[in-house]
């Protein structure tokens, strides 16, 4: 008999916010997040404590992943956080920094949740329409006819993941080879509907970074042994090898007998049946001048034998994941019969040669049209190469979204900043006719408005860990640094070189001030014609798409959390 | 039996208030209007205003509560709203009746039973009121509806043909999102399902048939991603099946597309088949033959211009490849419902593949304007442009969110606010005679009413001496009804109006029991009702040219039309139907309903000679009142006070009443909520001992509902 345990009742909690727990396990987490954010940000290490994997990194999708948060209502932002990487995989940290500042600045101003609520949908609108807009003046326009903004995307992401360990040429060879490996899988005839291609990253440790390369096509690991002993290929032509494809178990077992009952008579072996099916197969293969055989899953030793006695090089057990990219670059359609095999299901390949790094043995094949490529990534540790290839990733990611969408915006704090001044102003000339709309008074909204320009130069702010002081200008809401123990009768003017996201020099009498200080209000001047913009090699820029989604997200997560009055725990 | 340990004996309706306490905190919840946030046993996270939600959530240990919270589960599944005003009326009545016990003297409930013990009188004044209860819920309440309420319903309809227009829609939607999600992301999801309804229905007839589809269909109709901003949920055309690929073809134009529940490829083996192999030969020839034969069978479907097939089960790889090469998409393993949402749509019956059709011409095929890979979130899913066949033109939502609390909270409102829809467009018969008798006890065990039937068996009167005879002669009479009850209850698709016509006939046998004295009547009535429910759809036609007038006079340019000024029509109709609401009945939200019964329920109390249903319908009118109190607590220009000053000077001068707000409600939730509420008091009251056993109990009522949650 099954034994039945009585349910515990619920744990309820009211106004989870105002809690002691809460705020504290706030704090910790938005210290975290604060910390790891930049170039210069700090590394964290996640253990278990009894004797695991040691994980080094300042990327927000390892350390999410590895914190185990209790609290709900904190549950809620990690999981918000952790949904934007899984779509955008980038700016993560920008959403979590953003999100907990929010909510600690909208804490701070007490009112009434729904009147945040309203307040903070109404600003975030603003902010939308102001980034979507062609006025918005913290945005570029990314050119696919030059790769220098491209260039310059991928360097700032490579550049924000200190735990990489890359230095200024590491990092440039390995943007150079993000870039190159997502241009190889867009394809050379434009249809209606775009498939890009696919980027294999392989793993090289114990190599010098710089020993990175990118092969067009793919890298089939082999074991040593069959290495060495590599013959002449058959070609149809000089540049053309045939290529069968196979997704169906040709190792000559018995398949799909349904669920009825075989009886096989004495002396007849259904083994036997199979196998010469299988070397018919064979016969025909060679027959076809079928020069490579690549199976999903195993290849009967007998058969591998016959294909090899005809000069047929075979390769087993490829695995799923290799199927679409080999369907995808040879143009062989996978498969699934044992006889009678459609002569049009061949596919072909430009070349075949062999590959070795360190240890490692490849078979390369070379495709006519790229589509897939294969990237080897080396980094002289495991824990570097682990945040080496998340990077990796992120970038390429970034790089699709940016196709569909060619936008950038101005990265180093500087977007934030920007929109920032701009909500100022956007908030201090707001007409009244709004106000009665979003049914709140005046200094309601600024002061709801004032919170939310806190939190966005809050994010920028986090960009400096030491201890160097921020400015803004007054002319185009930037950000500037100055680093720590500058003389305290300076001139800001003397003191700053170039903006975050490296577009302004200092050459203009700016009117600097202090980030976090009072100023009044005035609207900023866009970027957008600036000479610069296509002249400067290392400006720094982030992902359009993601930091929109970002932005948004932030604010959702964060008026539902302040919107939260009560949490019912289940104690089962 | 020696395993049963009687554990206490308590009184109900003190043991019912201590539950109430119990939902103590669900009823400040709801009061506060609030979002909470609810953590399941595994560690996800969801955050709803749903009161259903957060009651399920509390795991209440009592069984009192718990069976409140089965009551509220059953009303919410039916009504898709109101479990939070549920649990505040409740508790109001029942301290209301717990005010009425304690107090005792001068209690009609208390007087008759001087001589008995204390404890059994206690359970016979309970008995009383709950008997009065029921009369209360089955005569008074529909008279008054019918009598007074009906004057001040608007209605939806822009027209009578059943057209509803979209101001009306949106307010009645915003209405409804107001209390399930809150003021952030109410405009956008009323603005989606106003749009997903106003794109779905094709014709103007269609609306039940439609709204039937989507609530049964709603979880293949949505989909939700998360970890994008709410403002991305959309309306997208055509259906997304949650399946990827398995074959993918591009095709162009009209594309054919057949619906498959077998496997195309035959085994070698089918079960119950013996397959004897005699020489290696004769294996290889079968496998041959069979390949051969799905390669023959795919063929003809490329023959037949077929493009897509959708399958329920998985197909065999070998099935796959010929598909490739024919140039035929496969989507496979799709749930039966997504399968039988297609055959509903399109009208269409899986495609069964043997030897014989082969050589016959495909015609159970269904037709796409597009059939392409849709990428949603990281998922890859099916999106297919079905073309129209029956009453739903296929159209489904994407909700998006940052977490998948939200995007849930979400679906549950929006599916809600179609179930509120459904509601809204049927209508209420006023099963009995106008009069009410509420002395006439025998009367309790008539209950012709769109509520849950199985109440109905639960009589309390089966216990009671003098009423023993007449329960038993009742019984089959109950029986019938509570059958029919339940298929009107299970046929979501038909109108209760509908229904009820048949057996308003078949009970004519027992009425003349019930009615002995008044027989001729009664038959008479019934028979001019039957007759006069027939005409009534044709009156309208009469009276909508008087409607016209009337709705000018009521607000230029609002589309909503007063009962109230159908004065001839309500003379010529409702002396003859039975109609307590009409379809598409609304009130302005804002404690509207609550305050005009209160009103209704007080004058009535006021006129009524019997002293226990002047008591019940004080305590009613009095807990009614608790809803508007709320919901004016915390607005500063309308105070309670002001609201229900205004509003009854009105009713008293025969004014139309003050709106202090834009969104309107349905009148039947509202009716059909209050109608549970007694009914759960009802039962409630009727218990008067609680068994605590040790093993599980065997399947009982509760139990099955429980279940259902």
């Amino acid at each position: 008999m099954s034994r039945i345990e009585a349910k515990k009742p619920s744990l309820c909690t009211n106004d989870p916010l105002t809690k002691e727990r809460v705020s504290f396990s706030l704090s910790v987490l938005s210290g975290i997040v604060k910390s790891c954010y930049g170039p210069t940000g700090r590394l964290k290490q996640l253990h278990n404590g009894m004797g695991g994997y040691v994980r080094t990194t300042s990327q927000s999708s390892a350390l999410l992943g590895g914190l185990s948060i209790t609290h709900p209502a904190l549950k809620v932002l990690t999981a918000s956080v952790q949904n934007h990487i899984s779509r955008f995989s980038d700016c993560g940290l920008f959403t979590a920094i953003l999100c907990c500042s929010l909510v600690e600045h909208f804490q701070r101003i007490n009112f009434a949740a729904c009147t945040v609520t309203k307040i903070s949908r109404h600003l975030l609108s603003l902010c939308t329409d102001y980034l979507k807009s062609e006025a918005c003046g913290c945005r570029v326009s990314v050119d696919f006819d030059s790769i220098k903004t491209l260039l310059s995307l991928v360097r700032s992401i490579l550049a924000s993941k200190p735990a990489c360990m890359l230095n200024k040429t590491e990092a440039n060879h390995l943007s150079t080879l993000v870039l190159k490996a997502f241009l190889l899988t867009i394809p050379h005839t434009i249809e209606t509907n775009v498939v890009l291609g696919k980027c294999v990253i392989i793993p090289v440790k114990g190599k010098r970074v710089m020993d990175s390369t990118v092969f067009p096509g793919l890298l089939i690991d082999i074991p040593e042994f069959q290495f060495a002993r590599t013959f002449p290929v058959k070609r149809v032509s000089s540049s053309a090898i045939k290529m069968a494809l196979f997704c169906i178990s040709m190792s000559g077992d018995l398949s799909n007998i349904g669920e009825g009952t075989v009886i096989v008579h004495h002396g007849i072996s259904l083994e036997v049946a199979v196998l010469d099916q299988l070397l018919n197969l064979g016969k025909q293969l060679v027959n076809d001048q079928v020069g490579l055989v690549v199976c999903q899953k195993v290849i009967h030793p007998s058969l591998k034998q016959y294909l090899k006695e005809h000069c047929v090089i075979t390769i087993d057990r490829v695995g799923v994941s290799m199927m679409e990219p080999l369907s995808q670059m040879t143009g062989s359609q996978p498969i699934a019969a044992l006889h009678s095999v459609s002569p049009t299901c061949y596919g072909s390949l430009k070349d075949l040669r062999t590959e070795s790094f360190v240890s490692k043995h490849f078979l390369h094949l070379v495709p006519n049209d790229t589509l897939v490529c294969s990237l080897i990534l080396c980094n002289r540790n495991e824990m570097a190469w682990d945040e080496l290839k998340l990077a990796c990733q992120t970038a390429e990611h970034v790089l699709q979204l940016t196709i569909k969408q060619p936008l950038a915006l101005l990265g180093g704090g500087c977007t934030e900043t920007h929109l920032a001044s701009y909500i100022r102003h956007k908030s201090f000339t707001l007409p009244t006719s709004v106000l009665k709309a979003i049914d709140c008074s005046r200094t309601q909204y600024q002061l709801v408005a004032d919170a939310f320009c806190r939190s966005l130069e809050c994010v920028a702010c986090c960009l400096e860990h030491d201890d160097g002081e921020i400015l803004t200008d007054m002319v185009y809401g930037h950000f500037w640094s100055v680093q720590s123990g500058f003389p305290s009768d300076c001139n800001w003017s003397d003191l700053v070189l170039k903006c975050g996201c490296g577009i302004y020099n200092n050459q203009r009498n700016l009117n600097w001030t202090v980030l976090r200080s009072q100023y009044i209000p005035f609207a900023p001047q866009s970027c957008s014609n600036e000479p610069s913009i296509n002249s400067t090699d290392h400006l720094v820029l982030d992902c359009f798409t993601a930091k929109c989604s970002g932005l948004q997200v932030a604010v959702e997560t964060a008026n539902l959390i302040l919107d939260l009055s009560y949490i019912v725990e289940d104690q089962n | 039996m020696a395993s049963q340990r009687l554990r206490t004996q308590r009184r109900a309706v003190s043991m019912a208030s201590a539950a109430s306490l119990d939902l103590g905190r669900l009823v400040q919840e709801a009061e506060a209007l609030a979002s909470v946030l609810v953590t399941r046993p595994t560690g996800e996270t969801l955050l709803t205003r749903d009161g259903r939600r957060v009651l399920e959530a509390l795991n209440l240990g009592p069984p009192t509560a718990r069976m409140i919270v089965a009551c509220v589960s059953s009303h919410h599944n039916m009504t898709g709203d109101g479990a939070k005003t549920f649990i505040i009326l409740l508790s109001k009545l029942l301290r209301g009746l717990q005010a009425i016990l304690d107090k005792r003297e001068g209690s009609p409930f208390c007087e008759a039973i001087q001589r008995s013990k204390r404890d059994q009188k206690h359970c016979h004044s309970l008995k009383q009121i709950s008997q009065s209860l029921m009369t209360f819920q089955t005569h008074i309440l529909d008279h008054i509806m019918a009598q007074d309420l009906r004057k001040h319903f608007l209605s939806a309809f822009s027209s009578w043909e059943g057209e509803i227009s979209r101001d009306t829609m949106e307010s009645i939607l915003e209405a409804y999102f107001c209390g399930r999600i809150g003021n952030s992301h109410q405009k956008l999801l009323s603005q989606l399902s106003c749009d997903f309804y106003y794109r779905c229905i094709p014709f103007k007839n269609g609306k039940n048939e439609m709204l039937d589809l989507v609530n049964e269909y709603f979880v293949e109709l949505h989909s939700a991603v998360t970890g994008l901003p709410v403002s991305n949920s959309r309306i997208l055309e055509g259906l997304v099946l949650h399946r990827d690929f398995a074959v993918y073809c591009p095709a162009d134009g009209d594309i054919r597309m057949l619906i498959l529940t077998e496997s195309i490829d035959s085994a070698l083996a089918p079960p119950g088949l013996e397959f004897v192999v005699n020489a290696e030969v004769q294996y290889q020839a079968s496998q041959v033959w069979i390949t051969k034969r799905t390669e023959a069978m795919m063929k003809h479907l490329q023959n037949n211009n077929i493009k897509v097939l959708l399958s329920s089960v998985k197909q065999q790889e070998i099935v796959i490849y010929y598909a490739k090469i024919s140039g035929i998409s496969i989507v496979e393993c799709l749930s039966s419902e997504e399968i039988s949402l297609l055959c509903r749509t399109t009208g269409i019956s899986p495609f069964i593949p043997t030897q014989d059709n082969i050589r016959s011409e495909i015609s159970e095929t269904m037709i796409a304007k597009f059939c392409r890979p849709l990428v949603l979130g990281s998922k890859r899913y099916v999106h297919l442009g079905l073309t129209r066949t029956c009453a739903f033109e296929p159209h489904c939502v994407i909700f998006c969110g940052p977490v998948h609390g939200i995007t849930e909270q979400h679906a549950s409102a929006f599916h809600g606010a179609f179930k509120m829809l459904q509601q809204l467009f049927k209508a209420v018969d006023l099963s009995d005679g106008c009069e009410a008798q509420p002395e006439n006890t025998n009367n309790t065990s008539k209950t012709v009413h769109c509520n849950s039937s199985s109440w109905v068996d639960e009589n309390p009167s089966c216990n009671q001496t003098e009423l023993q005879k007449s329960s038993d002669l009742a019984k089959p009479l109950v029986k019938l009804e509570s059958d029919f009850m339940f298929s009107a209850l299970i046929d979501r698709g038909s109108s209760v109006r509908e229904l009820q016509k048949p057996p308003l006939k078949c009970k004519h046998p027992s009425e003349m029991w019930v009615m002995n004295n008044s027989e001729p009547a009664v038959n008479n009535h019934r028979i001019c009702n039957d007759a006069m429910t027939a005409i009534e759809n044709t009156s309208t036609s009469v009276v909508s040219k008087q409607l016209d007038a009337a709705q000018e006079y009521w607000k230029p340019g609002n589309p909503i039309v007063p009962f109230k000024f159908e004065k001839s029509y309500k003379h010529t109709v409702q002396s003859y139907t039975n109609l307590v609401i009409q379809a598409g009945s609304v009130l302005p939200v804002g404690g509207n309903f609550e305050i005009l019964l209160h009103y209704y329920l007080h004058s009535y109390a006021k006129q009524c000679q019997q002293p226990k249903i002047t008591v019940i319908s004080t305590v009613i009118a009095d807990a009614l009142l608790s809803i508007p109190k709320i919901l004016y607590r915390t607005t500063k220009e309308n105070s309670f006070t002001q609201v229900c000053f205004k509003a009854t000077s009105a009713l008293q001068t025969n004014q139309q009443l003050p709106m202090h707000q834009q969104g309107l409600e349905s009148v039947y939730c509202k009716y059909q909520l209050v109608a549970s509420v007694l009914h759960c008091l009802t039962k409630l009251l009727t218990i008067d001992l609680i068994i605590g056993i040790k093993r599980p109990p065997q399947k009982t009522e509760v139990n099955d509902s429980e279940e259902d949650l």
